[in-house]
């Protein structure tokens, strides 16, 4: 009980230091607007590209521009030059997906996923970007998605799973529904270019699944940190850390007993007028965010590292 | 199948620029304008003009237009605003770069550059 008390004062405080920290932001725009004549610019490109390995960042390309994206992971490197350190391993994931800038800072887009057959349905804002002159100091970028598991009906039907509504130790069978098909993740991301070539950004994500077997749960927070170090005009090295939390008010779990693991991504990053490229070694098979967090049970600490790779291109209308 | 060497590229012809661009004043070259242009130039022209504008990046040989020399004299002797009108309004194989370099500021930076490279 006490523990529980902890972990919500714990989120509590963390809520509030949240929004004390936009308020600030917010107000710090405020201020300025009344006695600066000259509008403050955002910094220039925190970011080559929408994409940071695995996760989002704030980048959103002007309005009217079509993105296309491919993203590839292979198999895990634990098997050694037997299977080429997992490029010609069975297990790669690949991530086909579209996005459009449907006016200034704001993105939609659709993808769809080999594992599962995801086809998710994202919207990305960036609410506030970082300025030159300090008046804003960091980016604000809210990113959501659902995903619908397209899989075929009988892998649902042939699945038995528990729901939270049934007696402990009462595992039953329940009749299809096509929502459980459904996943969503929300995000919330914080960024910062420091200098010419540093960029950092940090997050929280709440994600929810639908349909999940007895041992896991339906809800997970997790925390994120990623960043680049530029060091060419088309080259940077990028990293990203997900941790998914053990929050035991939002567990159905008595114990975790194979709680997701943290993903660590390292990718070197080319970026051309209208591509990106980003090569990477990375913990996660999973490339749907909510899956990585919910699912991936990947050690990066133990030969649990797939090579892939991230490539977009751009068009602009 | 057909291939396109250097030797096959034909001159692009004389552009005509709009008077309102021609005589578009652009703003003080600084060290750090140049050296902004220069990482624009690496992104976005290189490919195709080169590293020293020479117009031999690893794409010119794919262009039926030669992409020319800027360190020619006859390119350094145009105004300003007719380089801003050539590198981002563009023409032909020539790409709009009004999209992907939105910033007036860093477009009069490449500009900056590309006057470095005489």
């Amino acid at each position: 009980m006490l523990t529980k008390l902890a972990d919500m004062k714990r989120i509590i405080s963390l809520i509030f230091l949240l929004v004390g920290f936009l308020t600030f932001a917010w107000a710090q725009e405020e201020t300025v607007e009344e006695t600066v004549v000259e509008k403050d610019k955002p910094v220039r490109s925190p970011f080559e590209s929408g994409y940071l390995i695995d996760q989002q960042t704030s980048v959103i390309k002007v309005p009217k521009t079509l993105e296309f994206v491919i993203q590839h992971k292979f198999g895990t490197v634990e098997n050694g030059r037997s299977d080429l350190w997992g490029i010609y391993a069975p297990g790669a994931n690949i991530r086909l997906g579209l996005n459009y800038v449907v006016a200034k800072n704001l993105q939609a887009g659709w993808g769809i996923t080999k594992k599962n057959m995801y086809n998710d349905f994202n919207l990305k804002w960036t609410l506030l970007e970082q300025t030159r002159q300090n008046t804003i100091p960091v980016s604000v970028t809210l990113y959501g998605n659902v995903a619908i598991d397209s899989r075929s009906k009988k892998i649902f039907e042939e699945q038995q799973y528990w729901h939270s509504s049934d007696p402990d130790g009462v595992h039953t069978l329940h009749e299809y529904r096509w929502s459980q098909r459904l996943s969503y993740f929300s995000q919330l991301i914080i960024g910062r270019k420091f200098g010419e070539k540093l960029s950092l950004q940090a997050g929280a994500s709440f994600s929810h699944y639908n349909l999940v077997d007895h041992t896991g749960d339906h809800d997970k927070i997790a925390a994120h940190l990623g960043g680049r170090f530029k060091f060419s005009p088309q080259s940077s090295l990028l990293f990203n850390f997900d941790l998914p939390l053990k929050i035991k008010n939002i567990s159905e779990q008595r114990e975790w007993t194979n709680h997701p693991k943290e993903n660590l991504a390292l990718g070197w990053e080319i970026s051309t007028s209208t591509h990106a490229f980003q090569i990477y070694i990375s913990a996660a098979d999973g490339i749907v965010p909510q899956d990585m967090v919910m699912f991936n049970q990947n050690d990066w600490k133990n030969k649990g590292l797939c090579m892939g790779f991230v490539i977009t291109r751009l068009w602009n209308f | 199948m057909s291939f396109i060497g250097l030797q096959d590229q034909k001159k692009g012809g004389p552009w005509d620029v709009p008077a309102a661009y021609k005589s578009k004043k652009a703003p003080a070259s600084t060290a750090q304008s140049v050296n902004l242009g220069k990482m624009l130039w690496a992104k976005h022209c290189k490919s195709c003009h080169g590293n020293n504008g020479l117009g031999d990046g690893p794409k010119a040989a794919s262009l039926k237009t030669s992409p020319g020399n800027f360190k020619a004299a006859e390119f350094q002797g145009q105004p300003d605003g007719a380089i801003y009108y050539q590198s981002f309004v563009g023409r032909d194989e020539m790409p709009n770069f009004e999209k992907k370099v939105v910033d007036e500021e860093e477009r009069w930076a490449l500009v900056h550059f590309i006057r470095t490279l005489k």
